[in-house]
């Protein structure tokens, strides 16, 4: 795999370099900005970018915007924006043009670093990889309190587990349960929120999403 | 050389007096006294169009045609152009820049309500009704020159129009004094001389009398005519309100910011090189691999330090806990930790308010640095004493001076300073020493 970093803080970009060469991947290139991550983007075509939202000069969304950019213009190309905050508008502006290729989240997670890898292949393969605050935020909205109501605890979890972009193995084994046990969850959550069956994880993962966002 | 001081001065003091009536000064104010005379006629004028012919019945009419005209005065804004004419006069012949007051606000009563209870407007129509009577003391020294400098002339024209044959009797001339009742009589041409005397004496007297007349009324203009105590302070409040509000939005927002950039960054880079190690451990048995392992927790280990560090300095630097034993410690901790010397001198019988302290430790602490960083200076001293209600503080130093009080350090510090109504100076010549001043109030 293939990964572009935007990163302001050293010390993170250092160790995130080195986490992602320890696992066999490569990393063209480590920029400190918006600008720097396009271009990199563009000489590089990387599998998948992560991206730091707060970045010079302002210090405020800049990486957010390059990571928006980005989908426009490589829309092949994975972005994993990587933040020490949750903000709901910023989900919601990721996922405007859809969920494939697309990951949020917290920097925190890069301490259990198999998950952190996993998210990172999942987002590069064109899948989606939101962190359990994102989903969390999504969630409580309370728009949807009355459908997610009448889920029993554990298709709660599935429900969680799904729209963090897991595939059925991924939450068989988050959950320790057999991966015939989740797809029965599965097809329960979809009927008992009206959605229609889809194939494959990310069109699950849409469905999922766009019933949580609408 | 002791003895030409006092004589050098009484020469200066001399000039002065003879150039007085000569000076551009004196000019524009005798064209304000002129002015105001103009004013206080205007007012006598309308009073005694209102009272003729002084019956009881006309005062009734004049109270009447006030009652109407008056309110119709304040609600057309009339008082506020009034004054502001007024202080334009001032500004442009006395060089007198008096403040305007604040714009009136917009009630619900309308204009008239709003006209009415407009305390500038008020303050205006009063000054202009007290001009009548600062108007006459105006008067008397347009008299002063007038006369003096007409007196003046008396022996020059005396021989012109006076040189009848001896024995011919003619009534005699008149000769202003400085005293309006009395007058001279002029019949004789050395009797001329004792008019030029007067003139001479009047002339040098009149920019004086000038001065001292539109003293009064420079007061008058400044009390009545500016913003208002009350509302100055008000203004003055907002001011230093709007600041302090401000400043704590950026004080928490550059906290959020250290905290974003340093310790959290740390501390997830720390948990990323713990995860890392633990990978190479291997969940059971034979560690994979043991040096990489040992080097990441040693990377991980220096960044628990560097995070740890990092949040006591930021701790400290939103409140040092040695405040807490007071001022005089904490300065001595301060002192301590100068590259530059510090002579330390604290007197605080009273202690002030844990806010005033914390003001006043930040701004030694930002002095001492602003000292260390730009003074090139190899002492400094620094004074903290308690004095009745204040607290004044101080820091000197032996460096280069030059220190810009309008600058974004000490003018930052002056504002701080002054959301709890303290003050900040500074001297500070080029070449040296730099002594900044702060007074602070014991309670906030």
């Amino acid at each position: 795999m293939r990964v572009v970093i935007a990163e302001d803080a050293a010390l993170m970009r250092a160790g995130l370099i080195r986490l992602l060469e320890d696992r066999g991947h490569q990393v063209p290139a480590a920029v400190a900005d918006g600008d720097a991550l396009l271009a990199a983007v563009a000489e590089h075509r990387p599998d998948v970018a992560v991206v730091d939202i707060r970045m010079p000069p302002t210090h405020t969304d800049e990486g957010l915007r390059a990571a928006l950019e980005l989908r426009r213009r490589h829309p092949r190309t994975g972005v994993l924006v990587f933040s020490q905050y949750i903000e709901t508008r910023y989900t919601a502006q990721l996922l405007e043009g859809g969920a494939a290729g697309v990951g949020y989240l917290l920097k925190d997670r890069v301490a259990d670093v198999a998950e952190f890898a996993d998210a990172l292949a999942r987002v590069a393969a064109g899948g989606t990889a939101l962190d359990p605050e994102v989903v969390g935020q999504l969630l409580g909205a309370g728009r949807h309190a009355r459908g997610l109501a009448g889920l029993t605890p554990r298709e709660r979890e599935v429900l969680a587990l799904m729209a963090e972009g897991r595939s059925n193995a991924g939450i068989a084994a988050a959950l320790v349960i057999s991966g015939g046990a989740v797809e029965k969850h599965v097809a329960s959550i979809f009927g008992k929120l009206g959605l229609p069956p889809s194939e494959g994880d990310n069109r699950r993962v849409l469905a999922v999403l766009r019933y949580l966002a609408s | 050389m002791a003895a030409t001081g006092p004589v050098t001065s009484m020469t200066a003091l001399a000039r002065a007096a003879l150039r007085a009536p000569l000076t551009r000064r004196a000019r524009d104010e005798l064209l304000f006294c002129l002015a105001g005379v103009l004013v206080g006629l205007a007012v006598l004028g309308v009073v005694v169009a209102l009272l003729v012919p002084g019956t009881a019945r006309s005062v009734v009419r004049a109270v009447a045609i006030v009652a109407v005209l008056l309110p119709l005065a304040l609600a057309t804004g009339l008082g506020r152009r009034l004054g502001a004419a007024h202080r334009r006069l001032a500004e442009r012949l006395l060089g007198e820049r008096v403040p305007p007051p604040a714009l009136p606000r917009q009630g619900s009563l309308g204009r008239l309500g709003a006209g009415l209870r407009d305390s500038p407007s008020w303050r205006a129509l009063a000054y202009t009704v007290l001009k009548a009577p600062i108007a006459v003391a105006e008067g008397y020294a347009v008299f002063l020159w007038a006369a003096g400098l007409a007196n003046l002339t008396y022996p020059f024209w005396w021989g012109l129009f006076r040189n009848h044959p001896p024995g011919v009797r003619l009534s005699p001339v008149l000769a202003g004094t400085p005293f309006p009742g009395r007058v001279l009589h002029i019949s004789t041409y050395p009797g001329t001389f004792l008019a030029f005397a007067a003139g001479v004496v009047m002339v040098l007297a009149a920019p004086w009398v000038t001065r001292a007349v539109v003293a009064a009324d420079r007061r008058l203009l400044r009390g009545l005519l500016g913003p208002g105590r009350l509302a100055e302070r008000v203004r003055d409040l907002e001011q230093t309100r709007a600041l302090a509000v401000d400043d704590s939005a950026t004080l928490l927002r550059q906290v959020e910011r250290d905290l974003h950039d340093g310790a959290q960054i740390r501390l997830a880079t720390l948990a990323m090189h713990l995860g890392m190690a633990k990978e190479k451990l291997g969940d059971d048995g034979d560690p994979l691999d043991v040096a990489g392992a040992r080097e990441l927790v040693d990377a991980a280990h220096q960044n628990a330090k560097d995070a740890l560090a990092e949040l006591r300095d930021l701790a400290r630097g939103i409140h040092p806990p040695v405040l807490d034993n007071g001022l005089a410690d904490a300065l001595a901790t301060l002192a301590a930790g100068s590259a530059i010397p510090v002579e330390l001198a604290t007197d605080i019988p009273v202690r002030p308010t844990p806010a005033i302290e914390t003001i006043a430790y930040f701004c030694a602490a930002e002095l001492l640095a602003n000292a260390a960083k730009h003074s090139s200076a190899s002492r400094i001293g620094l004074r903290a004493t308690g004095r009745g209600d204040l607290l004044l503080l101080s820091v000197t130093d032996d460096g280069g001076g030059g220190a810009d009080p309008g600058g974004s350090g000490l003018s930052g510090l002056a504002q701080r300073v002054s959301t709890v109504d303290g003050r900040l100076e500074v001297a500070s010549p080029p070449g040296g020493p730099t002594r900044v001043v702060v007074e602070l109030p014991l309670r906030a």
